[in-house]
Formats: C-alpha cells, sequence, structure tokens
C-alpha cells in the first residue's frame, strides 16, 4: 500500500507547479507497470486528499507506462507479452535491462486562471 | 489552459537519497538494502551470519518495521551500531527516513551499514534509499512462485536468496519452478541458497558481502576524488 505515499508526494509536486492564482482542472500522471500502484486506490486517496483544498474536485488521469526491455546480450529492444518471462526474442538470452515500466512522472496540469 | 510538465513524483525522495549515497560515499561506508517478506528471515540471516563478518568489518543495522524494537535488540549486540526505525503503518522505508538512521550511526567508525527494510516485496523496491546495493530475500515456506509473482524485485537486486532451505524435504516448494521462474527473469543474477539451521550457504553470503564492501570501497574512493577535482 504504497499508493497512500506516492499520491501525497505527487499532490505536493503538483502544488509546487500550479501559477498563482489558478484552479487545477485535471492532472495527468504516467505509472510504470513495475510499480504495482492500484490506480483506484491512487483515485481514493487523491479525492480523499484533496476535497476542501485548493485541489478540490480536480481529476486525476492515470496513464499506464508498459514495460519495455533492452537486452543486455544483443541490445534488442522488445515489450515481454509476460512481464514474467523476459526472453530476448532476438539471442534467446535472459539479460533484461529496464527502459520503461518503472516510475511515476507528473506529465501536465489542465488549469484554468481565476 | 494545459501546462506540460515532466517531474518524477518520487524526486525529493530520490534527492534525499542521492545525499545518503553522498554521505556514505564521504565515510566510505558501504550501503545493502535488504528486501523480502515478512517472516522470510531477513532478521535471522544478519543474526547468523553478523559474527561470522565481524570483527574483520565494522557493521551498522537500520531496522524497519511498521511498530516495536524486536529486530533492533536482537541485532544490538551482534553489530557496532544500530538504529530502529518505525514506520507507523507505513510498507516501506523512504531516503529521508534512512537519512535519520544514518545520523544515528557513526558513519566514520564503520564499513558497512546493512538496511533491513520492512518485510513487504513490492513497495521497498520502488524507493530508493541511497544504497549500493539491493538485495531480495525469498524462503522456502513462501513457495517456488515467488519470483514468477514479484518480478521487480528480481529484475533489480544485485542479490538474491533464498532461505530455510534445511525446510525442503519437508514443505511442497518445488524447486525445479522456482529455477526456472527465476531464469525466466534474469540470467546472470547470483542467487545463494542458505539455511541458518544447517549453516548452508551461510560462508557464502559473508564472501558476497566482503566483496560487496571492497568493490563499493573503490567505487565511492574514485567518486569522492572525482567530486573534489570537478
Amino acid at each position: 500500500m504504497h499508493e497512500a505515499a506516492i499520491t501525497q508526494a505527487l499532490i505536493e509536486q503538483v502544488r509546487a507547479a500550479m501559477p498563482p492564482g489558478a484552479r487545477l482542472q485535471r492532472c495527468a500522471v504516467q505509472v510504470g507497470e513495475l510499480e504495482h500502484l492500484d490506480p483506484y486506490v491512487m483515485q481514493t486517496i487523491w479525492q480523499a486528499s484533496t476535497a476542501n483544498t485548493d485541489l478540490r474536485g480536480a481529476e486525476l488521469v492515470i496513464e499506464r507506462v508498459a514495460l519495455r526491455v533492452r537486452c543486455g546480450a544483443c541490445a534488442r529492444e522488445f515489450t515481454p507479452a509476460d512481464r514474467s518471462i523476459m526472453l530476448c526474442p532476438s539471442c534467446g538470452s535472459v539479460k533484461p535491462q529496464l527502459l520503461s515500466g518503472t516510475g511515476i512522472i507528473l506529465r501536465s496540469l489542465e488549469v484554468e486562471r481565476t | 489552459m494545459e501546462i506540460k510538465v515532466v517531474a518524477n513524483v518520487l524526486k525529493l525522495n530520490d534527492e534525499v537519497a542521492a545525499l545518503n549515497r553522498r554521505a556514505l560515499a564521504e565515510a566510505g561506508v558501504a550501503c545493502l538494502n535488504i528486501m523480502g517478506s515478512p517472516g522470510c528471515g531477513k532478521t535471522a540471516l544478519l543474526e547468523a551470519t553478523l559474527p561470522r563478518l565481524r570483527p574483520a568489518l565494522k557493521i551498522g543495522v537500520i531496522a524497519g518495521d511498521i511498530a516495536t524494537t524486536r529486530d533492533a535488540e536482537r541485532l544490538a549486540h551482534l553489530c557496532d551500531g544500530v538504529t530502529q526505525i518505525n514506520t507507523g503503518g507505513s510498507c516501506h522505508l523512504d531516503a529521508n527516513q534512512v537519512r535519520q538512521g544514518l545520523a544515528n550511526l557513526d558513519l566514520h567508525a564503520l564499513d558497512l551499514v546493512i538496511i533491513e527494510n520492512v518485510g513487504n516485496l513490492i513497495c521497498p523496491v520502488t524507493f530508493d534509499l541511497g544504497q549500493g546495493a539491493k538485495m531480495g530475500l525469498f524462503s522456502v515456506p513462501e513457495g517456488a512462485d515467488k519470483p514468477a509473482k514479484h518480478p521487480r524485485i528480481v529484475l533489480e537486486a544485485d542479490l538474491l536468496v533464498l532461505t530455510k532451505t534445511d525446510l525442503l524435504p519437508h514443505v511442497p516448494f518445488d524447486k525445479t519452478i522456482f529455477d526456472a521462474d527465476l531464469r525466466s527473469l534474469r540470467d546472470d543474477v547470483t542467487l545463494i541458497e542458505t539455511s541458518v539451521v544447517s549453516g548452508a550457504g551461510l560462508d557464502a553470503w559473508c564472501q558476497w558481502v566482503r566483496r560487496f564492501v571492497d568493490e563499493r570501497k573503490g567505487v565511492q574512493a574514485r567518486q569522492v576524488s572525482q567530486s573534489r577535482t570537478e
């Protein structure tokens, strides 16, 4: 249940990025597949934490970023069909280097001037 | 109006982790972050091996738990400094908690800090603490399917340990499936199989730790001298 810590960190980042006097309508965040964050839990925490604050009513949009790896043996880049099998389709070795699928990135804010 | 942002949500954590890494490098201390499920044998492995690693290595331990100081009490007489972090309810340690933990240790008197993370195979992997290596533990009674169910720890670990191997004859654990699942994720990660009851694998683990400390100190010395010339 690290959704609470992550969502609170997100809210702090949103506040830091908000232009003065603006009101937040929507916030878009990318979440890597391997972060194992439940979007429904994040939405619940977002709504509970922003209610009755300057961010009240703002929508949280969560975009899932798929796992992508580079083979450490032959450098082929691929998206594993099953995240528990990292077999390189070109050379058959299992030496994945993570290219995407981890990380939580705040991407954009939709704001209206008040 | 849309404002484009590209900001790592864990930026604050990662900045503090970088401070931890720098403080450890300047003191010449290696740091190992140990992660595994509750009851997988993190503390037991340390109890069994700290006496072998000392006194050649001076070792501090940061023990993370939701509640109690029991792990710190178990390890206090076996190491050169211990600090317990109670997260209250949080399922992982973050870099700021480790920063406070490091402040309670005399880093210049140590060679190695071992962080025993909160028992959990999922959440701790997300949070950089400033460690030099990550170690993942699986235990035999948890079942053979843990690597397949928890791929990230396998993908990011510098070392994996399978504990409680003395139980292999007594519990349904298909070692063939465990090995096949693990090697479907990574064929290049070291796996050490241990039992604190039989003593199996403990020498191998101690050797890995000694080599890690030596290598890490070499890397840190180069980084510190580089940052001084910049």
